[in-house]
């Protein structure tokens, strides 16, 4: 069958690839004030200025050590969920099933400020564990989703098949889920990095300035008439949850059964 | 087999909580009863938290290349600056307060107007020091009630000043070769050029000062405004003709009026395009960085307009649960010494105003302030006194969000 790619391309690009070059473009050049005839003029200001913040590389840093705990959380439990809530029927699912999708229909902020209440008598405000705690509030859910529909894919027909023939628990999860969850992984990943580093307001209330990550230095910047700024910013916003991505994606090479890129496709 | 660790992670932190600190912070009146040098000393070597609004590079760079090193040299006081907005600092504030939390992260707080007040009431703040800072008593004019009342609450020495800004307009006098010098001639020229101006909302800081002027421009003096408490009735009587006004200039404001810009960022991006020719804002240097590095134009000027030009003070000051008050002190009097106010007002950094009093300094000291030029967009000081006015109370600022809402959106 031949398929006509060309659309698919023409809307790819106008739609997200040329946004993204402009952004680009925009953060070389001065602001552009085209209604007056002038021309692009280049520089590199935007960048110097935002190299210039002390704090830049520390909190590019924290925002991908939290990404990456947040991350690594959020399979966890929205691995085990997921398949409880795909594969096991016990008393009370549907219920336990809305219960773990509330904290997305409750305002992230109305969650925040109780929980600061509970950390601070904990003793986990201001500190980077408290950021990633609370960071799970607006991700877990949507994992949880994800990989209930992924496992319900996957189905129980296939794991009794595995247990019949003598797998453990262990080497079942390894040789069958992970493989056939691979696409899952990929979208959580991808999800809860975005989510997880664009957190402003809650990150600033548990985090208390203690920890600053990337939003804290940049949201406020929303607020100048610089776009080019704003553009450089958003350029050095953008590469780490693709940095994050390539990652995963490397170490999803390590599964049983990946499809390595050095060899050829039969 | 148990999946659900979750709650079991939860139950065990629920455990682990301990009772809430008891020993907390020393007061504030303990620590200004001491002599000042002692302050000064136990303030040695200790870490000082400053958190503040951290979107203008001017300013951070500022307090991190000029102030921290300074105050590293002179009194052995770390600082350290924290971006945050003002609202989530408050809002940590009072959730610490609820829970007790008597050894807080912060120890200085940058503020002023509707924030003061919500951390006034609050009793967020730690207390009454102003008195006690050496460079506030020798070069302030301390009974200035530009110092003693911000938006109308009372200050009761509760935060220092640091600085003070004034509402200007910009124009670029490429396109207006004579600005307005009053709301009339301001309505005239927008009748003539249709499509070249606009104001931000009323919910913007920016947009609702504008429509204060304006409503300051309504009575027979401002002080009819600035000095009389809000009182519904009076006020939407004089307020009649500034619905008018804002009615009649609507259909040749930029974009026909249907739509106002959101913020002063978008109003500035749209002066900074070139699609219309006015912008506004506090702070009458603030157009000096924007030309510099290219948002504005070259030919970007200022003017104010009768009635006058609102300019407000503002703040720092100390939370409750600081624990590092005398290291505040230190730092919040170092701030207003002449020394840091010259460093500020120059343009290298953030180029703003001092309410430092210019009678009260030193002969050479006061010939360096005068010195400093404050660039050609800026307007000279004597003009920028004579229309000083000051703000009026919080309450009108949301009085005219809602009428302007009512009035002028909803016809």
């Amino acid at each position: 069958m031949k398929r006509n790619h060309l659309p698919f391309y023409f809307i790819a690009g106008l739609l997200f690839i040329a946004p993204t070059l402009l952004l680009l473009v925009q953060s070389f050049t001065a602001p552009w004030r085209f209604q007056r005839g002038e021309g692009l003029q280049f520089q590199l200001n935007s960048w110097s200025l935002l190299f210039s913040d002390p704090n830049l590389w520390s909190a590019t840093l924290w925002s991908l050590v939290i990404g990456a705990m947040v991350l690594l959380m959020n399979v966890f439990i929205g691995l085990t969920s997921g398949k409880a809530l795909a594969l096991y029927s016990f008393q009370g699912r549907t219920i336990v099933e809305s219960l773990l999708l509330a904290p997305i229909l409750i305002p992230v902020l109305a969650v925040a400020m109780g929980l600061h209440l509970f950390m601070i008598r904990v003793g986990l405000a201001d500190t980077w564990v408290g950021v990633v705690l609370i960071h799970l509030v607006p991700t877990v859910p949507y994992s949880i989703k994800i990989f209930h529909h992924a496992y319900s894919e996957v189905g129980r027909p296939l794991m009794e098949q595995s247990q019949m023939l003598g797998a453990s628990v262990i080497k079942q999860f390894l040789t069958i889920e992970l493989p056939l969850l691979r696409t899952s992984i990929r979208s959580v990943t991808f999800l809860t990095i975005v989510i997880s580093l664009s957190q402003y307001a809650i990150t600033a209330i548990i985090g208390g300035g203690q920890v600053i990550t990337l939003p804290m230095i940049f949201f406020p910047f929303l607020d100048t008439a610089n776009a080019s700024v704003m553009a450089a910013f958003s350029v050095w916003f953008a590469i780490l949850p693709l940095v994050m991505y390539i990652v995963v994606e490397g170490l999803l090479q390590l599964l049983p059964y990946s499809r390595k890129p050095w060899r050829i496709q039969t | 087999m148990k999946t659900f660790y979750f709650p079991i992670i939860l139950a065990s932190l629920l455990i682990i909580s301990a009772c809430s600190q008891e020993e907390g912070a020393s007061s504030i009146d303990d620590i200004t009863a001491q002599s000042w040098a002692d302050i000064e000393a136990e303030s040695e070597g200790t870490e000082v938290r400053l958190y503040m609004w951290g979107g203008d590079e001017g300013i951070n760079q500022y307090i991190d290349e000029w102030l921290q090193p300074q105050l590293e040299d002179e009194y052995g006081v770390e600082l350290e600056r924290i971006p945050m907005e003002t609202e989530e600092i408050l809002q940590k504030l009072q959730t610490e307060q609820q829970a007790g939390k008597q050894e807080g992260t912060i120890d200085i707080i940058w503020l002023n107007g509707e924030n003061f007040k919500t951390a006034k009431d609050n009793d967020l703040l730690a207390g009454s020091f102003v008195d006690v800072l050496p460079n506030f008593n020798e070069y302030y004019q301390t009974d200035d009630p530009a110092f003693s009342t911000d938006f109308g609450t009372d200050v009761n020495g509760m935060e220092a000043p640091w600085g003070k800004v004034q509402f200007v307009f910009h124009y670029d006098s490429e396109k207006v070769e004579q600005p307005p010098s009053s709301f009339a001639e301001l309505k005239q020229w927008i009748l003539e050029n249709p499509g070249e101006f606009t104001y931000p909302n009323a919910e913007d800081f920016t947009g609702n000062a504008f429509l204060r002027h304006l409503l300051y421009e309504q009575t027979e003096q401002p002080s009819d405004i600035y000095s009389e408490p809000f009182e519904a009735d009076e006020v939407n009587e004089k307020a009649e003709g500034m619905w008018t006004y804002l009615n009649e200039i609507e259909h040749d404001l930029w974009r026909s009026g249907d739509h106002y810009p959101n913020s002063l960022t978008e109003l500035d991006r749209l002066y900074g395009e070139g699609e219309v020719s006015m912008t506004m804002g506090y702070n009458e240097a603030r157009a000096e960085k924007l030309i510099d590095e290219g948002t504005f134009p070259d030919s970007t000027k200022s003017f104010v307009m009768e009635p006058g030009s609102i300019g407000n003070t503002h703040f720092l000051s100390i939370p409750f649960n600081s624990t590092n008050k005398e290291g505040a002190l230190t730092a919040i009097n170092y701030m207003l010494s002449p020394e840091a106010q010259l460093s500020k007002l120059k343009q290298d950094y953030w180029g703003e105003n001092t309410p430092i009093s210019y009678e009260k300094l030193p002969d050479s000291m006061r010939e360096e302030f005068e010195k400093v030029e404050r660039g050609d967009s800026v307007l000279d000081q004597q003009e920028l006194e004579e229309s000083f006015l000051p703000e009026s109370e919080a309450d009108y600022v949301e009085w005219i969000e809602d009428q302007w809402f009512d009035e002028i959106v909803q016809k």
